[in-house]
C-alpha cells in the first residue's frame, strides 16, 4: 500500500493551510504560497518518524529567517527576540503537527517519534532507505518553506 | 482553579496558556510540565483541578500519565491536545477516563467549546 494514495500532497496542503491559519497567518493575509521549487534554499530542518504499519519521515524545512517569523508568530514576540532556543522548538513543534496530522491519515498501528531539530540544510540529514513521495514547496513571507514526506523504500518491497 | 499543562515543547506550552487566554480562561492558576513524569509529580505536588496534556512526551507519554493517575486513585479532571489523533488513541483516551480529546492545530474557539462546560 503506498502513501502517495493515502496522503496525496493535497492532504499535506490541507494540514499545511491549519497550521498557517491557526499559527503562522491567523488573519489569513501572508499564506504559504506554493511554487513547487524542490530545489530552493533551505537552513534549517526538522523531523518526525513514522513507524509501524507505514515507515517514513515528515520533514519541515525552511530558510533561518522563516523559521525566526515562525517562532515570533507562534511566541507572539519579534523576529529579532528570537532566542535559538525558541528557533529550535518551534521547528520541532511544526514537524510534530503536520507529522501527528498524517499519521491520523495512515492505517491504524502507528508511532510518531518525538521531533529531530538540525540547524542546517535539509540536505545534511539523510534517509537511507527512504524516498521522498510527496511535498509542498513555496514561499511564505518571502522566505522559502518546504514540509516533504519520505517513505522507506524496503516497505515498499514488502507490499 | 488550578490547571496543569504538560507539554515538552516549551512553545506550545506557551501557545496552550495564550490560547486559553484568548478564550476567556487567563484567570486561572496555570502551572507546567515538561515531561510525563514531571506531569505525574506536579499532579500530586499541586493538585491541579484539571491537567491539559500531550501524548507523545519523554519519560511517560500522556496516556501513561493519566493511567498511572487513576490507577493511584486520582480522579483530576484530564484531557488531551496533541497533534496525533486515530480512533485507537481517542477510544483508549477515553477508556483510560480522558475528558476530551482536542487536535493541534487547534483555536481559541475551539478551547471555548471543550473547557466552557469544565472551568466555566
Amino acid at each position: 500500500m503506498s502513501a502517495e494514495i493515502l496522503v496525496g500532497e493535497d492532504d499535506l496542503a490541507e494540514m499545511v493551510e491549519q497550521v498557517w491559519v491557526s499559527y503562522l497567518d491567523p488573519e489569513g493575509i501572508n499564506p504559504l504560497v506554493l511554487n513547487g521549487d524542490a530545489k530552493q534554499l533551505s537552513e534549517v530542518h526538522s523531523t518526525v518518524s513514522i513507524t509501524g504499519s507505514w515507515h517514513g519521515h515528515l520533514v519541515f524545512a525552511s530558510t533561518r529567517d522563516a523559521a525566526k517569523k515562525a517562532a515570533a508568530a507562534f511566541l507572539a514576540m519579534e523576529p529579532d527576540e528570537v532566542s535559538q532556543d525558541d528557533l529550535s522548538d518551534v521547528l520541532g513543534e511544526l514537524a510534530n503537527i503536520v507529522g501527528g496530522n498524517v499519521k491520523a491519515m495512515l492505517p491504524a498501528g502507528c508511532y510518531l517519534s518525538l521531533p529531530t531539530v538540525v540547524l542546517a540544510p535539509d540536505t545534511a540529514s539523510y534517509y537511507p532507505t527512504a524516498e521522498r513521495i510527496t511535498g509542498l514547496y513555496g514561499v511564505w513571507d518571502g522566505e522559502p518553506v518546504s514540509i516533504s514526506m519520505w517513505q522507506s523504500v524496503k516497505q515498499e518491497a514488502k507490499a | 482553579m488550578k490547571i496543569l499543562i504538560a507539554d515538552d515543547s516549551r512553545v506550545m506550552r506557551q501557545i496552550v496558556t495564550r490560547t486559553l487566554r484568548q478564550a476567556g480562561f487567563g484567570d486561572h492558576d496555570l502551572v507546567e510540565a515538561a515531561d510525563g513524569q514531571e506531569t505525574v509529580d506536579k499532579a500530586n505536588s499541586e493538585k491541579p483541578d484539571l491537567i491539559i496534556s500531550d501524548w507523545n512526551m519523554p519519560e511517560l507519554t500522556g496516556i501513561e500519565v493519566l493511567r498511572k493517575l487513576r490507577a493511584a486513585g486520582n480522579d483530576v479532571k484530564f484531557g488531551f491536545v496533541t497533534s496525533e489523533c486515530t480512533p485507537e488513541m481517542q477510544q483508549a483516551a477515553e477508556a483510560a477516563g480522558s475528558a476530551f480529546f482536542i487536535v493541534k492545530p487547534f483555536t481559541a474557539e475551539r478551547f471555548d467549546e471543550v473547557f466552557s462546560p469544565i472551568l466555566g
